[in-house]
């Protein structure tokens, strides 16, 4: 192992240190900047390969996990420095973990957390620019220094200036609803193929990560859907919402309490009680199942970075981050949770007809791939909706989740499926399908046993 | 007194200039416009070209003056307070958009480095800043010592005072975001060079191999 650490491409080393982040200010804009970018990646990571393959004919031990933790390294460093809707795209990416092989979603894991601050000058110039003031004279006090990395923009620490109450203030990088649809033109084709993914099996997802990335850059927006969302579902125990300040943000400035707590893996290694983290895992489970069957509108970015964790009362979640809320037609919640139901899985008939419904099977599919599709939906299906079947479910139990990577895995492998050119099944499901994903990784890595029903 | 006359003939050339769309025709029509004898305007100003060259010192002084005001001012490195004093630069031309930008696209040349005669005085000041900020840099250890080189420096800042006006001139984004991206990247570039780097690394190499050597 130490042998093949040396071996690494000095652009690991290189990647590790523009992590803490000191000169990536230069925010590539124009067109033709980022896709020099994009390029220059494609190339470093196309010599990763080349190295791997030469190491490998010489009879060197140079093992995959080294190659992609190399190529890795290569496309963190690259796409933080883009920052924005590439961030952004990144991190979703790094939800699907089925897509990724390990060492990069333990890369893009990073980029949620960690991405370089802009100057303090603009910041004031923002603040100025949206209110006419500096942020000095908004606040009692105002620490310039961003305390964290929102993919869009940066976090800051203030005190109101009439009870010196702990506030948030997010500022959004300059210029990023203006990129972000030539960022998704570019990170399609290039990106993509540098991460191995098939164009046809994302398009659906760019079309509504679109939508849903523009929605994202309006503050305004997520002010008012995050304050309806935490009073829809104050009544529920152990969560905690931050209150949102109007007069004091703007669609490029959002300004909120400051939660107290920690982001998962921090958390995690204070090694809470069992009962903590069943609480907590049970109070994400109440949130979410009350969003997607009563509000049917869902918090659908459900990442580590966007939960605060603290022991307090038992257990309690700081929710943060209402940029992506999914809002779910009433159809297609019915039809979701029909698939989901138990009733469905003994039924083939039922399934069937539902995937015809949902547009997963087509009339003019063949009889064997309708059997493929029905029997592959089956398969995924009697695992997502596990949980629903039983009263209590412990996800603690690895061999869950497990089954869950490994199920994307085989799907992955089928040649029929892989060959499938054209994306299948409603654009509402991605999200969906994301929050769902997302939330089992959260309760997988708190390892809570929780009541389902 | 003499101080409100000029400031009078000066502010009653830029709403003329706002109005029409170009400078009067002639200084008469102006000083008429104004109600005053046309040799008062000429006891402050020896033709238009001039007034519009000291609107812009008037911006560029103002933005020093401004940016100077912010508490956090004197933490500010040579970084923050230049591209303090660009953010509030861009602040004032923003007021004074249309007349900024239409001086602006008016004269600026097509060769890039070139300086319009309007930005003359403009030009003097700021050189004077930067010369200042230089120094406080080289204090810091911002900016890294080098003999002969660094006395180019304040005109590769000028050259870049010049790219960002260039820039807002053709910039077409919702409030100018471009340009506050740009000013962002030229400036960190700037530092990056007049900073500490490998050139100096490679510098003192050579120059310990030629000691060695002798």
């Amino acid at each position: 192992m130490a042998e093949s650490v040396e071996n690494l491409p000095p652009s690991i080393s290189l990647a590790d240190e523009s992590v803490p982040g000191r000169q990536l200010d230069s925010l590539p804009t124009t067109k033709v900047a980022r896709a020099a970018r994009f390029a220059k990646s494609g190339l470093k990571v196309g010599a990763n390969y080349v190295k791997h393959y030469a190491r490998r004919s010489v009879g060197a031990t140079s093992s995959e996990a080294d190659l992609h933790a190399a190529n890795a390294a290569e496309l963190y460093s690259t796409l933080s420095e883009m920052k924005g809707s590439v961030l952004k795209v990144a991190q979703m990416l790094a939800l699907e973990k089925k897509f990724l092989p390990p060492a990069y979603a333990d890369q893009f894991a990073q980029a949620q957390y960690q991405t370089p601050p802009i100057s303090a000058p603009l910041i004031i110039k923002t603040f100025r620019d949206a209110f006419g003031k500096s942020p000095f004279e908004l606040f009692a006090e105002f620490d310039v220094n961003a305390r964290q990395a929102a993919s869009i923009g940066q976090v800051h620490y203030a005190l109101s200036r009439d009870d010196k109450r702990p506030l948030a203030v997010k500022v959004q990088y300059p210029g990023v609803a203006d990129s972000i649809r030539s960022d998704i033109r570019l990170v399609k084709p290039i990106a993509l193929r540098v991460m191995g993914l098939d164009e046809a099996q994302v398009r659906p997802y760019l079309e509504e990560v679109e939508t849903r990335l523009l929605e994202e850059t309006d503050y305004k927006l997520e002010l008012r859907r995050g304050s309806e969302i935490a009073a829809s579902c104050a009544q529920l125990p152990h969560l905690e919402f931050a209150r949102y300040y109007p007069e004091l943000s703007s669609a490029r400035i959002l300004t909120m309490d400051w939660l107290l707590g920690e982001h998962l893996k921090e958390f995690l290694r204070t090694e809470p009680s069992q009962e903590i983290r069943n609480q907590l895992g049970q109070a994400l489970w109440d949130f979410y199942m009350y969003q997607l069957n009563t509000l049917l509108k869902v918090h659908a970015d459900p990442h580590p970075g966007n939960f605060l964790l603290r022991a307090d009362n038992g257990g309690t979640v700081g929710v943060l981050d209402f940029g992506c809320v999914k809002e779910i037609p009433a159809d297609v919640h019915r039809l979701f949770n029909a698939l989901l139901a138990p009733e469905t899985l003994a039924d083939e008939a039922r399934l069937a007809a539902l995937l015809d419904e949902t547009g997963i099977l087509r009339s003019t599919d063949t009889l064997e791939r309708r059997a493929l599709y029905v029997r592959t939906l089956h398969a995924s299906l009697e695992l997502v909706g596990r949980p629903f079947r039983e009263t209590t479910f412990n996800f603690g139990d690895p061999a869950y989740m497990a089954s869950l990577y490994a199920l994307g895995d085989d799907l992955m492998q089928e040649p029929e499926l892989r060959q499938q050119r054209e994306p299948r099944g409603s654009e509402h499901f991605i999200y969906l399908n994301r929050t769902y994903v997302g939330l089992y990784a959260l309760l997988t890595e708190l390892g809570a046993h929780i009541r389902t029903q | 007194m003499e101080n409100t006359e000029k400031e009078r003939i000066k502010q009653g050339y830029l709403t003329y200039v706002l109005d029409k769309n170009r400078p009067p025709a002639s200084v008469f029509k102006l000083t008429k416009r104004l109600n005053i004898p046309e040799e008062t305007f000429y006891r402050y100003y020896p033709n238009f070209e001039a007034v519009d060259r000291e609107l812009w010192a008037d911006f560029g002084r103002q933005a020093r003056e401004k940016a100077a005001l912010e508490p956090v001012w004197q933490e500010y490195g040579a970084r923050e307070k230049l591209l303090a004093f660009y953010y509030t630069l861009l602040e004032i031309l923003k007021q004074n958009r249309s007349y900024a930008l239409m001086a602006l696209r008016r004269s600026m040349p097509n060769v890039p480095g070139i300086t319009p005669r309007v930005l003359d005085d403009f030009r003097s000041e700021f050189i004077m800043f930067i010369e200042s900020l230089l120094r406080d840099g080289r204090r810091t250890e911002e900016i890294a010592p080098r003999r002969f080189v660094q006395d180019s420096y304040p005109r590769l800042f000028w050259t870049q005072a010049l790219f960002v006006l260039t820039f807002l001139a053709k910039d077409e984004s919702l409030n100018f975001e471009r340009t506050d991206a740009a000013v962002e990247k030229a400036v960190t570039l700037s530092f990056d060079l007049v900073g500490r780097n490998s050139f100096d690394s490679a510098l003192d190499l050579t120059r310990f191999l030629l000691h060695k050597r002798r």
